[in-house]
């Protein structure tokens, strides 16, 4: 029992605090739907207890044994139904008015709003801060308009984010549009804090940040979930990132000049960030044989792919670059063409990166130009870099 | 076994019993003699079967959902596993189990009965459409044997045209079905408006009637357009044809337009024979005439037509024109108001009248609570600003699951206590059914109740895995859906129990004055031998109890205008002579 306890983790019966009712009201919009919320509620509450209240009062009081008979033979009340179907007409019309009021003051963006674009696909989000700066957080200014324009890559998603009680589908084929105002600003974490946490992650090993167990983002901030609430599919419940409101524009530039350039880091090192963070990890594995949905980006450079056209290509620059911005064009045996295009979303420093990494996860990653000239099958004992007794296996499962 | 026996100590009037050649039941034997039945006695259980296999199966599988939600990160299923047992208990649970629960098996029991009609007024289309309905159900069963269903019940476009898991063939199943329910409702509205006997105006009819007249003719208005949109769906799929999926120019809010063109009406489909359900049973139980009768009857017609108008609710945040939206939140208030009419009645029905907690009221006391948490809820969904934050969160799944199950559910379970005696000819244990009433009620409050909290903490829908904090919640949720379960379980142990150590059941155990009670239970294969003289369905002032038989039998009305004039009885009404 102490075992199955522990699967469970915390919950019901952890100590963690236990918050009943509310996000945070990080928005404009949060007061006046939790205000329209209460009055619901209590206007709820006093037709209930109006009618169970009677109900229950009746089922003790008049409550006999068989044979008993009705004391009353009243079988309509004309006055008594005309009010019991108007005096709710008057809560139901003060509802439908305020409700309509919030919801309309949601739909229209005041002039000079911040744009940030959105693009959703399965299974994440990259914003689009301009100027080639693309992240799957998203980071808006304190008190400033702020309008997303969104479109979804494949199928329908949706943009919600609780603490600003706001939602928004994002429909192939249409471009949505949501805008809002955060009100709180994220903390930013203790120095002390946010380099535990990098630590902590080092050490994990895990090849994409935990927002849940830091409890910040990677740059240390506090932060608010970000949802998709429109079924998507397989990880349709790991269609989650994390919106950061920044108290300052100048912390805001920082931090986008910050994800925007590679700046002095080199191309694998920076390669592999993007992996994680344009979330090719959503698909493709960076270990030995491991098929998530794509193929696996271990042992890819230099290797032969087997196509479903019949022919077979050799994983070079052109292969890689080309299967990021047209994805349907080449491929590979044994696999759905699922893929969206990156074109537009990465510059070309960026694609040179992701193929340094990938050359970086690669036993060819020196040699394939040459092993590709002598056109050998499976040569390249003495050079390999990496621990490469897997070569065999890896083809296969490329094959798969 | 004696025929029409009438206790002689009260001399009231009582069906007595049915002799085995002439019980439906009995009457003929050998499996042909069912396949091949146009009894709509017969039929009514072959649908009864039918449908609580397909519940246990539902049931289960949302045994299964909830034991992969004790922990965040998930129990028991890969994401994808998940993914399709949510689908599949929704959708099982909405096309085999809810939508014919009511009509296609107590209706199909009760129509011609409570209208003193030997069957319905097509027997051979009734026949066809139960195995239509099982046509359907071997389709779903294929889809999941074959590559499963990954969609939501709901089909979205181009989710459903992308994925590589059985869509056609579930949707193909969803077709068929729809016929069965076209067929069904189309029987009943012929039925109702030419089989009445002598006497049964429109208002003299039993309540169950109306609420029967009103979901069919939603049935036979709105389930051709679901018709067309599978249709469509299967060939946007196979053919591109470029209407719901954007990669060849089809928008995907079309699709969600047509799909719930029907499958908002379906939610009436669902709810409205469970009001008529209830509408008996608070009478009956409560031994006095419903409150009411005409606002109760006029309110379900109007549900049904102003259920027709307020599809756009489902689609507030797809990107609707903002008049749209406003419109279809004003329309959607608009239908609550019929529902509140109707349990304000129920209640003042209640009012001096002489309760019987018996197993069928418990469950219809659990319908008016559970069912008034389901309706209130819907405002706050109905409300633009705050649905903006509750949309297709697991408010709206608490929401649903109080209308549809603690509604729907809890009213069937409550008809189905109510009417087995007449169907099977079984008394089933009074305590084991109370029990079951109860746990079923303080399970399902316990499963549902903490799905509101999580729906206003921000947690979507179709989560196969979820953030910590709201792990608490989840594990609360899911120990009440355990108990729910056993609290099923148990109602259906008490009523199997019955069918093999019940005690005979009597023509009228609860004291009723529809005419189902004036005959013999289980009724005879001709329901009747005359077309019955009708009275008002809600006059209770001649149901007398005899303790002796514990049975009530009907006696002459007072006769208050003449007092010195012997008048002969009226005819007698019931099927034995």
């Amino acid at each position: 029992m102490f075992n199955a306890l522990e699967i469970l983790g915390p919950g019901l019966f952890g100590d963690d605090a236990k918050a009943l009712w509310f996000p945070d009201q990080a928005s404009t919009y949060a007061a006046e739907s939790d205000g329209t919320y209460a009055m619901i509620l209590w206007v709820s509450a006093f037709f209930f207890v109006l009618v169970l209240g009677p109900m229950i009062y009746f089922t003790f009081k008049y409550h006999k044994p068989k044979g008993g008979k009705a004391t009353s033979r009243v079988r309509h009340h004309n006055l008594l139904e005309i009010t019991w179907s108007v005096v709710p007409c008057f809560f139901l019309v003060i509802m439908f008015v305020r409700g309509s009021w919030g919801y309309l003051d949601m739909q229209t963006p005041p002039e000079g709003t911040r744009q940030i674009d959105v693009e959703a696909y399965k299974w994440a989000w990259s914003m689009n801060y301009g100027n080639g700066a693309i992240h799957p957080e998203l980071h808006v200014l304190l008190n400033e308009p702020t309008k997303l324009v969104m479109r979804s890559k494949d199928v329908l998603h949706a943009f919600y984010v609780p603490a600003f009680r706001i939602k928004r589908d994002i429909v192939p084929g249409r471009y949505n549009i949501v805008w809002f105002q955060a009100t709180i600003p994220s903390e930013k974490a203790s120095d002390e804090e946010l380099d535990a946490a990098l630590a902590a992650h080092k050490e994990s090993g895990d090849a994409t940040w935990n927002y849940d167990k830091y409890q910040i983002t990677e740059d240390g901030y506090r932060y608010y979930d970000l949802f998709c609430a429109e079924y998507c599919g397989r990880d349709h419940s790991m269609m989650q990132t994390y919106v950061v409101v920044h108290e300052t524009q100048e912390d805001l530039d920082a931090w986008i000049k910050k994800i925007s350039s590679r700046g002095d880091t080199p191309p694998a090192e920076y390669g592999e960030k993007l992996y994680k963070l344009r979330n090719c990890v959503g698909c493709h594995s960076n270990e030995p044989n491991k098929v998530v949905v794509g193929p696996t980006f271990h042992n890819l450079y230099g290797y032969e792919r087997p196509l479903q056209s019949g022919q077979t290509v050799v994983a070079d620059e052109q292969y890689i670059r080309e299967s990021i911005l047209e994805p349907k064009a080449k491929i590979v045996q044994g696999y759905n063409p699922q893929m969206p295009s990156f074109k537009g979303q990465l510059s070309d420093d960026d694609i040179a990166s992701l193929i340094a990494y990938m050359k970086s996860l690669s036993d060819r990653g020196e040699t394939a130009s040459d092993a590709a000239q002598a056109n050998d099958s499976t040569a390249s004992e003495g050079e390999a870099e990496v621990a490469g007794d897997d070569q065999p296996a890896a083809a296969e499962a490329a094959a798969n | 076994m004696a025929t029409g026996a009438v206790p002689a100590q009260s001399g009231g009037r009582d069906a007595g019993f049915v002799s085995d050649s002439e019980n439906y039941l009995k009457n003929s034997s050998g499996l042909l003699s069912w396949i091949f039945t146009l009894d709509h006695k017969r039929i009514g259980v072959m649908y009864l079967v039918g449908i609580l296999s397909s519940f246990l199966a539902g049931g289960l599988l949302a045994m299964g959902i909830r034991w992969h939600l004790m922990s965040p990160d998930g129990l028991l299923f890969s994401n994808d596993a998940y993914n399709q047992v949510f689908t599949l208990h929704g959708a099982i649970m909405v096309f085999l189990f809810i939508i014919p629960s009511i009509p296609a098996a107590l209706g199909n029991f009760l129509v011609p009965v409570m209208l003193g009609a030997k069957d319905v007024a097509f027997p051979r289309l009734n026949l066809c459409s139960f195995y239509l309905w099982l046509g359907g159900a071997f389709f779903f069963v294929g889809a999941l044997m074959m590559n499963g269903l990954d969609t939501g019940w709901t089909f979205y476009t181009p989710y459903s045209t992308s994925t590589d898991t059985s869509v056609v063939m579930a949707t193909l199943g969803a077709f068929i079905l729809g016929f069965s329910s076209i067929f069904t409702g189309l029987n009943f509205i012929v039925t109702i408006n030419t089989m009445r006997p002598p006497g049964m105006t429109w208002f003299r009819m039993p309540l169950f009637l109306w609420a029967t007249y009103a979901t069919s003719i939603i049935q036979v208005l709105a389930t051709p357009v679901l018709g067309i949109t599978l249709l469509l769906l299967i060939a946007e799929k196979t053919m591109h044809i470029g209407i719901f999926d954007p990669e060849y120019n089809g928008d995907p809010v079309t699709f969600q337009h047509f799909f719930w063109f029907y499958s908002h009406p379906a939610v009436y489909i669902m709810i409205l024979p469970a009001f008529g359900i209830i509408s008996e049973l608070i009478s009956v139980h409560s031994h006095k005439g419903i409150f009411g009768y005409r606002f109760i009857a006029y309110s379900s017609i109007a549900i049904a037509l102003l259920g027709f108008l307020v599809w756009g609710h489902h689609m507030f945040t797809s990107g609707m024109s903002q008049v749209t939206v406003i419109i279809f939140s004003a329309l959607t208030f608009t239908v609550s108001v019929p529902s509140a009419i109707k349990v304000f009645n129920w209640v003042s029905t209640m009012y001096k009248g002489s309760i019987s907690l018996t197993t069928p009221m418990c469950y219809a006391l659990s319908f008016i609570f559970l069912f008034t948490i389901g309706g209130l809820t819907g405002l706050f969904l109905g409300t633009l600003s705050t649905d903006l934050h509750l949309h297709d969160t697991y408010f709206v799944v608490a929401h649903f699951h109080y209308v549809m199950m603690g509604g729907t559910m809890v009213a069937f379970l409550g008809g189905l206590f109510h009417w087995w005696p007449k169907m099977m000819g079984k008394m089933f244990n009074e305590t084991g059914g109370r029990i079951s009433a109860a746990i079923v009620f303080v399970g399902f409050n316990m499963a549902f109740l903490p799905q509101f909290l999580l729906g206003n903490q921000g947690m979507p829908r179709r989560y196969a895995t979820y953030d910590p904090e709201f792990a608490w919640l989840h594990q609360l949720s899911s120990i009440g859906a355990f108990t729910l379960g056993i609290g099923l379980l148990t109602a259906g142990l008490v009523l199997l129990h019955s069918l093999f150590r019940g005690k005979q059941a009597p023509a009228n155990p609860w004291g009723g004055a529809t005419l189902e009670w004036h005959c013999t239970s289980p009724p005879p294969f001709y329901n009747f031998k005359h077309a019955p003289a009708v009275g008002d369905p809600y006059e209770f002032a001649n149901v007398e109890y005899d303790s002796a038989t514990d049975n009530y039998v009907f006696t002459d009305l007072p006769r208050e205008l003449v007092p010195d004039e012997h008048e002969p009885a009226p005819a007698s009404a019931g099927g034995q002579a």
